[in-house]
């Protein structure tokens, strides 16, 4: 007796483990695993890919899918763990059946999904993630990603602060990150970019402060005594917003060219900033909500807006071109199940996007599998175009595709280490 | 008497657990259900090594993340610097390097005790995090290292599930023996009495110091067989919030039941797994749980089991653990 209400209740726990935890039964479907952080301070990147990605889903469904396929998703909170995020992913893979991985914010993330990609021989395309790795030091065959990595954010940094040199001559550089990976290579990058430019420049300090720190004071008292003239950022979300609030009152960023490529101009930070947002910082992100001034940009910002009752962040356009990276890949192959054919037709994948200004296409590199579009740095100024933001960015420069890529030398040097 | 028939009652039920999980493989309708009943089986063993820590002896140390991601790492880098071939050799050393960083802080922090050598157990744990996240070159920082393979032997999923269970169950079983030996029982006299254990002549920091390296050195084997289930390692494995995670599968399952924490795993992992896959309001869910678990059945799953068994069979209550 005793053994059997054990066993009994026992028995009950492992077969809850054996359940099979979805059961589709649809036919001639796309099916996409997408994983996102939908919690925490990354939870707005997730829930505004979430959405683009829904939307995209949505116009090509309407429009009778692609190849007799309809699109369909499923999305599961990441919690920014990567354990966490490969387990999903086998999930996906193994009961779900999926034929695509999709998404990701955290580099971190992405790294450890692009190794489960690579083994079940699954593609997997990235949405968000920066981290220049993903397509040069851990490339894999089965990866593809479809937004801007830092190391061309950067590569238009250099060419920007090369410009700016010879206008406004400038000497000293300083820099803040966060003290991890994401934050490191941006700097080692920006550095290589402008040595390779054959720019004079003298460091001015190095900062490091913790992912979300809450106090930045120790930093900015330390950077306005060092006096630099440009003060390159690399934070992201939170951080950014957090950083700028709180140097405004020491004046700091009056006395110091603010300068941030990456991240820096998302729309999060006009949004929740509006009037306070300082005139004059140079920053830019992987999608503008007024650049290019396009009707495909036009449309995708107006229907995001009609759909969640926001305007996008940059993480929402990467998602929007994933779904029709996916698209465009099954319409050439004809069926989503050849993951060989699917890598070379997105290898010559040519897709014009929202953030593809006039006369120019997105493309693939066959080589690293990182999509090729152009660059546009701007500078903070008054427009209340896109509410609740006072502030958006204009004065644009924009840099060309073929000059932000990696260097093959740099590529090579990466891949042997 | 009764202690022992309670001891024959958790022995088969033990067996009867680790047959089901040996049976797993085939009856699983997908491999992922491996993976799952892998990370429930691993985690269970940092969970009762946690425990033997917490229910037994008393001592809630907040930093066992440390020896969990000293043995991931240990494999990580081995096998990432030195090739697969490492793999096996890494996670001994692991497990080995992992008793020896025990013995050197265990003095340390068992000077002092209840709330403050909980402080300073995090504050090492968090210590050997900001190391490895700090430590680029080496340690790849907050990337992570990925593509960990086991070597050639190991590489099916099956055999690899099946290699776990072998070293878990001879974990459990070890485990079991202390707990039930008299070691174990002076560990328990530690837990509710340290002055008395000091009357009667037995040394306290010492009984203190070697649970504490055993407990590191089966943590590191479960951080270490984790490499091979995930295929990767990251930072996250030695933050507070892994340590967290086994105090709160511990309280889940029953902190005073020798297979409590096993079932407070599983239960965790399930319900990360079950819930995460339909919304993203999973932490509430775990949430909702932690509080009805904590205000209506503050023993655990198993200890409310086992009480409501006693009651039904009017039974009085045994020493526990």
């Amino acid at each position: 007796m005793q053994r059997n209400s054990w066993s009994v209740f026992l028995a009950v726990v492992v077969a809850l483990a054996v359940l099979p935890s979805h059961v589709w039964a649809q036919e001639k479907v796309i099916k996409i695993g997408a994983i996102y952080p939908m919690t925490g301070r990354a939870g707005l990147y997730g829930m505004d890919s979430v959405a683009a990605m829904e939307m995209a889903m949505e116009e090509i469904n309407a429009k009778g899918g692609v190849a007799g396929y309809k699109l369909d998703a499923l999305s599961t909170d990441s919690k920014v763990k990567p354990d966490y995020s490969v387990r999903i992913a086998k999930r996906y893979i193994e009961e779900d059946k999926v034929h695509f991985l999709f998404g990701v914010v955290s580099s971190g993330v992405g790294l450890a999904v692009t190794e489960v990609s690579k083994q079940y021989k699954k593609i997997f395309i990235g949405t968000d993630h920066a981290a220049t790795e993903l397509t040069v030091d851990n490339f894999q065959p089965y990866y593809f990603r479809v937004s801007n990595n830092t190391f061309q954010s950067m590569a238009a940094g250099a060419i920007y602060l090369k410009e700016l040199q010879a206008q406004k001559p400038w000497k000293r550089i300083a820099y803040i990150g966060p003290d991890y990976a994401y934050g490191h290579s941006q700097w080692n990058e920006l550095r290589y970019c402008l040595d390779r430019l054959g720019v004079q420049y003298e460091v001015a300090g190095e900062h490091w402060p913790k992912l979300a720190q809450p106090d930045y004071t120790p930093f900015i008292t330390t950077i306005m005594k060092d006096k630099p003239d440009i003060l390159v950022s690399g934070f992201w979300g939170g951080d950014t917003v957090a950083f700028i609030k709180q140097a405004i009152p020491y004046g700091l960023l009056k006395n110091v060219l603010y300068f941030h490529p990456d991240a820096g101009g998302n729309y999060e930070l006009m949004s929740s900033m509006g009037d306070e947002l300082p005139d004059g910082l140079v920053l830019s992100a992987r999608h503008h909500n007024n650049w290019p001034d396009t009707e495909l940009n036009r449309k995708f910002v107006g229907d995001f807006f009609k759909r969640t009752g926001r305007y996008p962040s940059y993480a929402a356009e990467g998602a929007y071109a994933g779904v029709y990276a996916i698209a465009y890949a099954v319409e050439k192959v004809g069926n989503p199940d050849d993951a060989d054919a699917l890598v070379k037709a997105l290898e010559g994948m040519k897709l014009k996007l929202p953030e593809d200004p006039e006369g120019f296409t997105s493309y693939m590199d066959p080589d690293t599998h990182q999509i090729v579009q152009m660059q546009a740095i701007g500078v903070t100024m008054p427009n209340a175009d896109f509410p609740p933001a006072k502030k958006m960015l204009g004065n644009w420069k924009i840099y060309k595709a073929e000059d932000l890529l990696p260097p093959k030398e740099y590529i090579e040097m990466k891949r042997k280490k | 008497m009764e202690s022992n028939k309670r001891g024959w009652t958790t022995q088969w039920a033990g067996i009867a657990v680790l047959a089901l999980f040996a049976l797993l493989p085939l009856v699983k309708t997908s491999d992922y259900q491996l993976t799952v009943a892998n990370n429930v089986l691993l985690w269970a063993v940092f969970a009762m090594s946690f425990n033997m820590l917490f229910g037994v002896t008393g001592m809630l140390s907040f930093g066992q993340a440390l020896y969990f991601g000293f043995g991931a790492y240990s494999v990580g880098l081995f096998a990432y610097y030195q090739g697969t071939w490492w793999f096996l050799p890494a996670l001994f050393l692991g497990m080995a390097g992992s008793g020896i960083l025990a013995l050197l802080i265990g003095p340390l922090v068992l000077r002092l005790t209840g709330v403050y050598f909980t402080m300073l157990t995090l504050a090492f744990a968090q210590l050997g995090w900001g190391i490895v996240v700090k430590w680029y070159d080496f340690t790849n920082g907050d990337d992570g290292i990925q593509g960990i393979m086991p070597p050639a032997a190991l590489s099916n999923k099956v055999v690899y599930y099946y290699f776990c269970l072998v070293l878990v169950s001879v974990s459990v079983w070890f485990l079991w023996r202390i707990s039930r030996s008299p070691f174990g029982l002076m560990l328990r006299c530690i837990r509710q009495n340290p002055s008395r254990v000091r009357f009667l002549g037995r040394r306290v920091k010492r009984n203190q110091l070697r649970i504490y390296v055993i407990s590191a050195v089966f943590t590191a084997l479960a951080g270490g067989l984790m490499a091979g289930v995930d295929n990767s390692v990251h930072t996250g494995m030695w933050y507070w919030t892994t340590s967290g995670e086994v105090i709160l599968m511990s309280i889940l399952g029953g902190m005073g039941q020798f297979f409590g924490p096993f079932v407070g795993a599983a239960i965790m992992i399930l319900i990360e797994d079950m819930v995460g896959a339909r919304t993203e309001f999973w932490s509430m869910v775990i949430g909702i749980v932690m509080l009805t678990m904590v205000i209506l059945l503050p023993k655990g799953v198993v200890g409310e089991l086992v009480q409501l068994k006693e009651r039904l069979f009017k039974r009085s209550s045994a020493l526990g653990v």
